[in-house]
């Protein structure tokens, strides 16, 4: 009864609420900003938390990390620009459905899944922390080795019209993220000796340029068509809708939440793993990507599933999963707390008093979401002759903003005019960003699992996690090449 | 399916194009850049290990994918909708673009000149000059709106944006 008393006296304060509420309105905003991410968010809020109490200042940021997560679906859908590179999996069914005039119901469906998947991410880690973290544990480079194999064959159900398009672009995927310093031997890869390639492709430009640019450059290209007032913006959506989709909801939470105790791993994966499973169930698969709901329901699950899951190996182990956690660790750090088993036995309020505020957050990111999509639905309205010039001055604000250099200006502006050619020839785009993302993962786990196995090819088979995701990629391998030739089979003439 | 003698020929399609397109690319990757551009490691326990090797496979990959991709497009052409980006019929006018290629250079090679403020300024005037934008106020918004994400960059992101060398 006394522990409880000092749960709620830590907890039931108004700075705590104040500060849930302030963090996911900025995290929110901030994620909707191309180019700025609710990492850098978090980054900048951290100062600020050097006052507070460990409690207020922990949820202050756990609030802008949940909502950055949210906050970059919102320019996914409606401009075609992931606010962060987890988003880059929404838009490819969020963009379409704002064409179509239902940029409202799409922002809701992602609010709702986000806020969905949120909760039961919250529930895992409250209940379940301590089993998902032994099992987390047992994750070595072979195992993230057989994952990241077991998340490149995503690439098949993403690659859009064409299977053999989307591989050719994701391996060029691979080969851009290969650019820079090796980092095991410090050799030069395609640097052509210029310094602002040794440290690899900046990550933010190339997103803002690959997605964002190309609807520019589209728009200026052509002859300019009279704006369609999209009054069905204002359409939400429907309870039908959102029971429709809510299997697709729960299995995305659930790879978000699986994936997102395993440090390291990241919720961009979570958010692909998700669509794709909800894609191959799905009995309207053939509609995904040209804007269905039910895939920026999966998309924003499988992302906002990994928001709480992050938090276990965090608490649980000390382990920071992603970089924002990293920051939060440093939270800790600075007021006095060492997360781990220690955190539980010396500080046990402290914990219950964050899970309290950390499911609060949920609420309060449905409460501000809501609050926002109404002002945030109106950029569907506004004609694009106005809103495309706004839309790249953010952009470069926020490419130059990376490094504070203008060479990724530059580079942003030369992936738009790739992300542009493959508008025009047909290649898909989310497969080359998948090889980006998944390239590197793929290589510094192969090279760990050959260093720590001295040569030995048994150690990429050395347990019961290595063989489960071997059969998750056959698996999944199997079935994707079958539907596409079934799908030949089907459309031949 | 039959080629008439006015259409031209099946295989001459966007997908054997983009395919021949990519077998040069590979080609060029495989034989020059990754042998002249890709340092090799002085000591390899593995070869898998070689920071060529990733980029080698992916390359191969390419190129057996392009290979693959001209005989689809030989065998299977795609359905005329997939070309269609292609047609060029909507093109807009030549000053249109002219003027986008403008706001886009001044934005890249200006942006450390005239500062944030000025290039996104000039960039955000001639993009709504291309449209073109009829309404004045709106070029009053170009005006204000650089100013405005300039400021709340700089002041509450805290992320420097150049003032520009050009007034200094």
């Amino acid at each position: 009864m006394e522990g409880l008393n000092e749960v709620l006296t830590l907890f039931l304060s108004i700075d705590n609420f104040i500060a849930i509420g302030v963090g996911v309105l900025i995290g929110v905003i901030v994620g909707a900003i191309p180019g700025l991410t609710a990492t850098m968010a978090v980054a900048l809020a951290l100062p600020f938390t050097f006052s507070l109490a460990p409690v207020t200042a922990i949820l202050l940021l756990v609030g802008i990390y949940k909502g950055g997560m949210y906050g970059g679906s919102v320019t996914a859908i409606l401009i075609h620009t992931p606010g962060s590179p987890a988003s880059a999996c929404t838009l490819l069914d969020g963009y379409p459905l704002t064409q179509q005039g239902k940029a409202k119901k799409a922002l809701q469906m992602a609010l709702y899944s986000s806020c969905i998947a949120d909760v039961l991410s919250n529930l895992a880690l409250i209940l379940f922390a301590s089993y998902l973290a032994k099992i987390a544990l047992n994750f070595g480079p072979p195992e993230f080795f057989w994952l990241i194999c077991f998340s490149l064959t995503i690439i098949i159900s993403i690659a859009g019209e064409s299977v053999i398009k989307g591989l050719i672009v994701a391996c060029l995927g691979i080969i851009i993220s290969c650019i820079g310093m090796d980092a095991v031997h410090g050799t030069q890869r395609l640097t052509f000796d210029n310094y602002n390639l040794m440290d690899r492709v900046s990550f933010v430009p190339l997103l803002i340029g690959l997605f964002a640019i190309p609807e520019v450059l589209d728009f200026y290209l052509k002859k300019a068509s009279p704006h369609i007032r999209a009054a069905s913006s204002g359409v939400g959506l429907t309870m039908k809708e959102l029971k429709a989709s809510m299997s697709s909801i729960v299995r995305g939470s659930l790879i978000g939440v699986i994936i997102g105790a395993i440090p390291g791993t990241g919720a961009t994966a979570a958010a692909f793993i998700s669509y794709s499973d909800a894609k191959r169930r799905s009995p309207n698969r053939a509609n995904f990507g040209k804007g269905e709901l039910d895939g920026v329901a999966a998309a924003e699950s499988g992302n906002n599933g990994v928001a709480g899951a992050t938090l276990i190996p965090l608490l649980s182990l000390g382990i920071p999963g992603d970089v924002i956690t990293a920051i939060i660790l440093g939270a800790f750090m600075i007021h006095g707390l060492t997360p781990g088993p220690v955190l539980f036995q010396e500080n046990l309020p402290v914990v219950y008093a964050l899970f309290c505020g950390i499911m609060i957050s949920s609420v309060v990111l449905l409460a501000v979401g809501h609050g926002v999509i109404r002002y945030f639905s109106l950029i569907a309205e506004i004609p694009k002759a106005v809103l495309l010039p706004i839309v790249l001055l953010f952009c470069v604000y926020g490419a130059f903003a990376v490094n504070n250099s203008v060479f990724d200006i530059g580079l942003m502006l030369f992936f738009g005019v790739v992300g542009y050619l493959f508008k025009i020839t047909g290649f898909a785009t989310a497969p080359f960003l998948l090889g980006f993302i998944l390239g590197p993962m793929f290589e510094d786990n192969l090279r760990r699992t050959l260093l720590i196995g001295r040569g030995d090819p048994m150690i990429f088979f050395r347990g019961p996690i290595t063989w489960c995701f071997i059969a998750l990629t056959l698996l999944s391998l199997f079935f994707a090449l079958r539907r596409y030739w079934l799908e030949r089979i089907r459309t031949a003439p | 399916m039959n080629a008439t003698p006015s259409s031209p020929p099946r295989w001459a399609n966007l997908n054997t194009l983009l395919g021949i397109v990519c077998l040069i690319a590979a080609l060029v990757f495989l034989f020059y850049l990754v042998p002249q551009h890709i340092e090799q490691a002085p000591r390899l326990q593995n070869p898998l290990q070689s920071p060529r090797w990733l980029p080698t496979v992916a390359g191969w990959i390419i190129l057996l994918l392009s290979i693959a991709l001209v005989i689809e497009g030989c065998l299977r052409p795609p359905q005329p909708e997939e070309g269609k980006g292609e047609t060029g019929q909507d093109r807009a006018p030549a000053w249109r673009w002219l003027l986008l290629l403008v706001a886009l250079a001044s934005y890249w090679l200006l942006f450390e000149a005239l500062g944030a403020i000025v290039a996104g300024v000039l960039a955000t005037v001639l993009l709504f000059l291309a449209t073109p934008v009829r309404k004045p106020w709106l070029y009053g918004l170009a005006v204000l709106l650089p100013w405005l994400v300039c400021l709340l960059f700089i002041h509450v992101l805290n992320v420097p944006l150049p003032s520009g060398s050009l007034w200094e």
